[in-house]
């Protein structure tokens, strides 16, 4: 059984990679692949770009690599490529979506999820699609910029301060993109009640 | 979010929290402190959205991941690094520079630069060689025994032999 402290570091994979050992970079996208396939998944919603997102990512990289200067994680580093190229496509549609008179996010694939109590709950269900449809609605409403904010937040959960490193912003500017798009879920939100058995909860405005 | 300490917090304000980080909001962290309606309600919206942005892309099969590896790699094996490319560059800039300094070795003295001629009017030069001694032309030539004789002054004539 390997130790995992015996695994190479990620900058040993660099090295190697750099002398022209072909399957020290495989063992660095087997370890990275899953994350940037997320955060690009999170990014544009749709698996066949997410796909391509993180091939596309990984190729710059590979590229690149004698460019690492090794001052930020190399995680972050693939993030920020994955993040920018994300940025790329959904720019990208909404330049197509001027011409072909279609919503911005129409193409975009709608994920099915689960309810999320536990209980098999009727009620909670329907706040539940209540709660993510209108957060799939609000997001056709964002810009670009607001829209890879709010979905690192939201889906990747990202902290304030580490979206603004991957988009190179400050904190302050993620903030107020990010008060922005909230301010127009909660406008989608306008219609939703709170649980009803919760006769005290005032409604959502 | 202006609710009194007392009042509870609505759901879209607890999204809010939820979004712009419950740690940098002092007042709703201290609510929820000591609210337990909203503070239970806070948990409950939180896990309704952390599922709803679940995503099961790690379930994905292996096969899926190996088939993304594999086309990387056939990329970027099509493709040198930026290493390998720099190595080739400056390899082709020598081999260039070595062969320029070669040619330029061989190189015959260069043509003379050609002047270009004024735009004034073309000056006609007409050479007319002239002998230096107009004896010695060849048009004279075949009379140059009679010119010889009629000029020809003998010291004998110069000396009065004309008999």
């Amino acid at each position: 059984m390997s130790n995992p402290s015996d695994a190479p570091t990620d900058q040993a994979l660099i090295e190697r990679t750099l002398a022209g050992d072909g399957t020290a970079f495989g063992i660095l996208m087997e370890r990275f692949q899953r994350k940037i396939y997320r955060v690009a998944f999170s990014v544009v919603r749709d698996e066949v770009e997410a796909d391509t997102i993180t091939q596309d990512t990984f190729i710059q990289a590979y590229t690149h690599l004698s460019r690492f200067e090794g001052r930020a994680e190399l995680e972050t580093w693939l993030t920020r490529i994955a993040i920018n190229r994300g940025r790329d496509v959904l720019r990208r549609r909404r330049f197509v979506s001027l011409f072909t008179l279609r919503s911005d996010d129409e193409g975009e694939t709608e994920t099915m999820l689960e309810p999320v109590d536990e209980r098999p709950d009727p009620e909670r269900q329907f706040l539940s699609v209540q709660l993510r449809v209108a957060i799939q609605r609000a997001e056709r409403t964002l810009s670009p910029q607001q829209k890879v904010i709010f979905r690192l937040r939201h889906y990747e959960n990202l902290s304030l301060e580490d979206i603004a490193a991957h988009l190179g912003l400050r904190a302050g500017t993620v903030r107020a993109h990010l008060f922005r798009a909230i301010h127009k879920i909660r406008s989608e939100l306008a219609g939703w009640r709170a649980n009803p058995r919760m006769d005290h909860e005032p409604a959502i405005q | 979010m202006n609710q009194q300490f007392s009042e509870h917090y609505s759901e879209a304000d607890l999204l809010e929290t939820y979004y712009m980080q419950p740690g940098a909001s002092m007042p709703v962290m201290m609510h929820l402190a000591d609210c337990s309606d909203c503070a239970a309600r806070y948990e409950r919206l939180e896990k309704k959205v952390r599922g709803l942005s679940a995503c099961a892309h790690d379930d994905k099969p292996d096969t899926f991941w190996a088939r993304q590896r594999i086309s990387v790699m056939r990329k970027i094996g099509a493709r040198p690094s930026a290493f390998a490319r720099t190595a080739r560059v400056a390899a082709a800039a020598v081999l260039v520079a070595a062969l320029g300094g070669w040619f330029s070795s061989r190189q015959v003295a260069p043509p003379p630069a050609t002047v270009m001629a004024p735009q004034t009017a073309p000056e006609i030069s007409v050479q007319i060689t002239t002998p230096a001694d107009p004896w010695d032309s060849e048009e004279l030539g075949e009379f140059q025994s009679i010119v010889a004789w009629e000029s020809w002054d003998t010291p004998a004539a110069k000396n009065g032999d004309q008999s």
